[in-house]
């Protein structure tokens, strides 16, 4: 039987990033000690450990709801992970508000992630606007890891990251880090008079950028993720078929209302899809 | 599959009150039929007549409780409803639960409530008069599978009883029946292919559901037809296979303890806030695409390959409660004619 029941977690700790963005960092509490309990019998058990990139969780905000993020850092041993979050409607609005040591809940991991097994060994490029890198962390962190790094021998990996502007740029640190080993291009909508560009940045859109980005691969770019505003990800879709790309080799991470995150309460529809249940990522073809 | 004839439908109710609550399809006073619990007391007359709202309350109940959050965990709370038994339900809803059983199948809830239910099914022998169940494959007559128990009426206040499976077989253990002649099968068999013929042509409704399927329609149709949906949910309510609903959070204090319930309550796909994100993004705020999407839901072949069906079961209760007159009848012809 399905799990309707969030597990009780602990906000930890949380730093800003950007315009009303936060990493939050909850713990998993007492998942066994409420298993002994009994208190949920007839249902699956989350599967905490089993959370692959690009799949997202329930966040129970007890007195106002649940809503989905996605990790920026899964569940590890000790039952520790991250989001980022923007602050967009009540839910979130409450929880900025909320202190340190709070109880909430958490069901997950739900979704179908990004196509690791189609990853391996390929030339990727990735197109992200705003909030939309947020999925892709944890990802692009397995890749560059310096201690486990995971991109095979003379594969390449390519970011554009788009944002309004330079004050609602996320994941900074991330990038600083990240760009030692990958190439990434930064775009920024608008663009303040004294400001200077910096060498990987540019006005304009990540669409504008993928001509560049890919030309500056050795060997042709065979996958393709996409996480941000959907017009942004159609028009970089259609952008990448028209250079070669197949559409199915193009995945897409898209964004719905949800409620329930198991394909029954409606509200994430596309088409005869269930963005919680059959996505959130789809190839492009399968959104033809 | 067991045959029987029974000379008293009360003798019925009777038994099967013993061990079950009952509830059954009523006329009230203001002519309209509904779903009312029987006593051993009183026992109405079993009427063929579409009630206003079908069964999917007794399972997929219009608002209920999945959980309660203490402070510390979350717990759940299944329902745990006494056996009961829905007497006399007819084939397009008998077809609509089978839909939704398999919608539902592995949501604790739903399942809480149906695996106490034992189905009772009543054949129609008249078309009723928004009815199309022939066209979509969902009655008049009680499909086997679709009920526990099925009753057929026969003439001088006479029914044949069939027990399809386990449940019916073991509900009617006791009962002092008859062992029906199989010709009486025959006789339901000439009498349900009667009323098929009776029901008025309703190909218009074929026709429909082939063009909604051909991608023809234009956009521009759908942004037409809207203008007269009032968002009013009274189709979403009322279709026995609808099953959207939302959540939300409760707080309930008493003297000893607060303590936040979340809920689930039935919702409507053609709300203009159905899909409406936090950010105000909103994928379906054109009406015209909130109604296609409706209508492709209960006739698209890419959801007919899920059920093995169409999600409409031809009861057409959104004909008859829809304000702005686009329920399936009319839907249905102006796709024919004018889409």
């Amino acid at each position: 039987m399905l799990n309707h029941i969030p597990d009780p977690i602990e906000l930890v700790n949380y730093i800003d990033d950007g315009e009303q963005a936060r990493h939050f960092q909850f713990r998993l509490l007492n998942i066994q000690k409420i298993s002994e309990k009994s208190t949920v019998k007839s249902i699956d058990k989350h599967q905490w450990h089993n959370a692959k990139p690009g799949q997202f969780f329930m966040l129970n905000v007890p007195s106002i709801g649940e809503a989905a993020f996605t990790f920026t850092e899964p569940p590890n041993e000790q039952g520790e992970f991250r989001a980022l979050i923007r602050q967009m409607g009540k839910l979130t609005r409450t929880l900025f508000t909320l202190p340190k040591g709070e109880v909430l809940g958490a069901r997950g991991p739900f979704g179908r992630g990004w196509p690791l097994e189609r990853i391996a060994q390929h030339n990727i490029i990735i197109i992200a606007g705003g909030c939309g890198l947020a999925p892709l962390v944890n990802l692009i962190n397995n890749f560059t890891a310096t201690k486990s790094r995971n991109l095979a021998d003379n594969q390449q990996l390519v970011l554009i990251y788009g944002a309004q502007s330079k004050a609602a740029q996320l994941l900074t640190t991330e990038r600083m880090r990240w760009q030692k080993q990958i190439k990434i291009y930064n775009t920024l909508d608008e663009v303040e008079h004294q400001y200077t560009l910096a060498e990987n940045e540019s006005q304009g859109t990540p669409v504008d950028c993928i001509d560049s980005a890919l030309a500056s691969f050795t060997r042709p770019v065979t996958i393709a993720l996409l996480c941000g505003p959907e017009s942004m990800m159609q028009s970089a879709a259609k952008r990448l078929v028209k250079s070669g790309l197949a559409s199915k080799d193009i995945f897409l991470a898209i964004e719905r209302r949800m409620h329930c995150a198991v394909g029954l309460c409606g509200h994430c529809y596309l088409n005869q899809h269930y963005v919680c249940k059959n996505g959130p990522t789809f190839s492009w073809q399968e959104l033809q | 599959m067991e045959v029987y004839q029974l000379d008293d439908l009360t003798q019925l109710q009777q038994h099967l009150l013993v061990q079950h609550q009952l509830y059954q399809v009523i006329k009230n006073d203001d002519e309209q039929c509904a779903w009312q619990q029987q006593t051993k007391e009183a026992n109405e007359p079993l009427i063929a007549m579409l009630p206003q709202s079908s069964a999917k309350n007794f399972f997929f109940a219009e608002h209920e409780s999945l959980l309660i959050f203490n402070g510390d965990y979350f717990q759940e709370t299944l329902p745990t409803p006494e056996p009961f038994v829905l007497f006399g339900v007819l084939s397009c809803d008998l077809t609509a639960i089978s839909y939704q059983d398999k919608f539902f199948q592995d949501d604790p809830y739903y399942q809480a409530r149906r695996k106490q239910c034992l189905l009772v099914g009543l054949d129609c022998i008249q078309p009723c008069q928004q009815g199309f169940c022939p066209t979509v494959d969902a009655g008049p007559g009680v499909r086997q599978h679709n009920a526990d128990i099925i009753l057929h009426p026969l003439a001088n206040q006479q029914w044949l009883l069939i027990t399809t499976n386990d449940k019916g077989a073991e509900a009617i253990k006791g009962l002092a029946l008859t062992t029906s002649h199989w010709h009486l099968l025959t006789q339901r068999d000439l009498t349900l292919r009667q009323c098929e013929q009776d029901f008025p042509d309703h190909s218009y409704i074929i026709n429909g559901i082939d063009k909604l399927n051909s991608g023809e329609i234009k956009d521009s149709f759908w942004q037409q037809l809207a203008v007269q949906c009032l968002g009013c949910s009274g189709c979403t309510t009322l279709c026995p296979t609808c099953s959207c609903y939302s959540t939300r959070s409760i707080s309930v204090e008493s003297e000893q303890n607060k303590v936040i319930k979340q809920e689930r309550f039935w919702d409507s796909c053609l709300y203009e806030s159905f899909q409406r994100e936090a950010s105000f993004h909103n994928p379906s705020s054109e009406a015209g695409k909130r109604v296609q999407r409706f209508w492709q839901h209960k006739f698209g072949n890419e959801f007919f390959t899920t059920f093995n069906r169409h999600g409409c079961v031809g009861c057409g209760r959104c004909e008859q409660t829809c304000p702005g007159v686009i329920g399936v009848h009319s839907v249905m012809k102006r796709i024919t004619n004018d889409a």
